[in-house]
């Protein structure tokens, strides 16, 4: 192949792969006025799912750090016999299929699931709840996370730990003020990574939470309910929530570009495009 | 590089081919677009068409976004109407009937033995929503049966066919579903019916259209014909379904 075919025939093919990817998002755009998008920003059904949205992927970000710091922390420093099968365990809910998880979430946390008759014994039912949506939110949102913070934890130089514990200080104080500094770059990508595949968050959601305006039905949800009651709606929700998705995706380009290795980036980017 | 390049073209070959393979129409078989309610009956009664099943309005919807049917079976008569109203399909005939049921879990968690009982606070009650034609019936009943804000404000989620309602219900995960009794039957030992007296029903026609944009009409006006052919409604019955004309009261049930 000639010097200059190649060149053209790669320029093609990345022109189809833009238009391609680009179009749906610019057509969301171009099929409502911003007036009629901003009309639809003040109504109930929106409102109510942007709440439960924000509401329901905080609390489930916030347990994902709290959980899966640790566990990112100890899979990326300790070696361990059935550690590969550890981190495999972690990975798995990124490639379940939704629905699939939505069913597993069922038959563990539901009523007549492993652990309902437990959970009903302290009065605890979860499928209709907005902690069912927390759940099912981390559950699918939370290995983007551990990924990115067992590969950020594993670029943080060992001898800056080591440094700091003959100096002194024990394993808390080193994790704290040495280990987290040093990875919060990475960490922080792949919190806005699993945030963003939270707030896309519907099959899991819709098969164990179900769908009730201001309790469960978060804006995938609502855009699912609303497609044949109100278009104009389901516009508006789609726009916010590509609108989140580029801030995020903005956001963490440029704290990467100052933090961190293009490559392991790039690696748990696959991980977003599943989100969609 | 060159890899690099072998992948994208590789990828763009196989878009190509997807591309060719959705714009190459089937030459035989017609796409029925029918309510979840016909998932059972309408492929045993013509196995040969292909299917797609949902709540009527979210078919309504795809519809006018330009999805590929030959023939729409709704469970109402409004929205197979309206779509006539605005052109995008023939007139639509009343093809079958059905009536509303309650359904609840074999193991009953919250006891419930009437419609009554779903006013008990606490009670977890599944219903479609409103724009799918089996939540307009059920909200039809309650307001019949002056029940509306006791019983709605148990509800723990809305779905958006007849048939989430109903698998929330056998999974155990609601207390109660409003469904079809055609549905109810699909899932025997899984759930009990509770009947809803006949003064409260609605009136349930299903109606069936040729869609405006098919290109093969005269296939799809004999699935129409079949539907309304006596087998074809032997056939609906044998599920459940009630027949399309409702039979003329015989004197001695009409009392009072």
């Amino acid at each position: 192949m000639g010097r200059r075919a190649f060149g053209a025939s790669v320029a093609v093919a990345t022109a189809v792969a833009l238009c391609f990817l680009l179009l749906p998002v610019v057509a969301l755009f171009a099929h409502t006025s911003p007036a009629n998008l901003l009309d639809q920003l003040s109504n109930p059904v929106v409102k109510d799912a942007f709440v439960v949205s924000l509401k329901t992927s905080l609390v489930a970000q916030l347990l994902i750090v709290l959980f899966g710091t640790p566990t990112a922390y100890l899979l990326a420093t300790e070696r361990f016999r059935g550690r590969s099968l550890a981190i495999t365990l972690v990975e798995l809910p990124l490639v379940l299929p939704p629905a699939v998880a939505g069913i597993g979430l069922l038959a563990a946390f539901g009523r007549m699931g492993l652990l309902g008759s437990t959970l009903d014994a302290f009065g605890i039912q979860l499928p209709f709840t907005q902690t069912a949506v927390t759940i099912a939110v981390a559950y699918v949102a939370s290995p983007l996370y551990i990924r990115q913070a067992i590969a950020a934890f594993e670029a943080t130089d060992p001898n800056l730990a080591a440094a700091s514990r003959t100096l002194g200080a024990g394993p808390a104080r080193t994790f704290f003020r040495v280990v987290l500094p040093l990875a919060r770059g990475g960490l922080a990508a792949g919190l806005a990574l699993s945030f963003a595949r939270g707030l896309g968050e519907f099959g899991a959601t819709i098969m164990f939470a179900g769908s009730l305006q201001k309790v469960t039905q978060t804006l995938p949800l609502a855009i699912y309910a609303e497609f044949d009651v109100n278009f104009d709606a389901t516009l508006a929700m789609g726009c916010v929530l590509v609108l989140i998705s580029v801030i995020l995706l903005i956001a963490l380009r440029t704290g990467l570009t100052w933090q961190r290795s293009r490559s392991t980036a790039s690696t748990s980017l696959f991980g977003l495009s599943r989100s969609t | 590089m060159t890899r690099a390049l072998a992948s994208l073209l590789a990828c763009a070959a196989l878009l190509a081919g997807f591309a060719a393979r959705a714009n190459a129409t089937p030459k035989s078989g017609l796409t029925v677009f029918a309510a979840s309610s016909l998932t059972d009956a309408l492929p045993a009664l013509d196995p040969s068409e292909k299917y797609s099943f949902g709540g009527s309005n979210t078919l309504e919807a795809q519809i006018l976004q330009g999805a590929p049917a030959d023939v729409f079976a709704s469970a109402n008569m409004t929205i197979p109407q309206a779509l006539y109203a605005k052109g995008v399909c023939s007139k639509p005939v009343v093809f079958t009937r059905n009536t509303l049921v309650i359904v609840v879990p074999r193991s009953n968690p919250a006891g419930i033995k009437t419609v009554y009982d779903l006013t008990k606070p606490g009670v977890k009650l599944d219903i479609a929503n409103s724009g799918v034609p089996v939540g307009s019936y059920t909200l039809q009943i309650l307001k019949n049966m002056n029940l509306s804000a006791a019983v709605l404000k148990n509800v723990v989620s809305q779905e958006t066919n007849v048939r989430e309602v109903l698998s929330k219900v056998a999974l155990g995960e609601a207390d109660a579903g409003f469904v079809y009794s055609t549905d109810a039957r699909t899932v025997p030992g899984k759930v009990t019916v509770i009947k809803l007296p006949a003064w409260a029903q609605p009136k349930v026609e299903y109606g069936i259209c040729i869609v405006g944009s098919s290109s093969n009409k005269a296939a799809a006006q004999t699935f129409v014909n079949l539907v309304l052919s006596k087998a074809g409604q032997a056939k609906l019955e044998s599920f459940g379904f009630l027949p399309r004309v409702k039979p003329k009261p015989a004197p001695k049930t009409k009392r009072k």
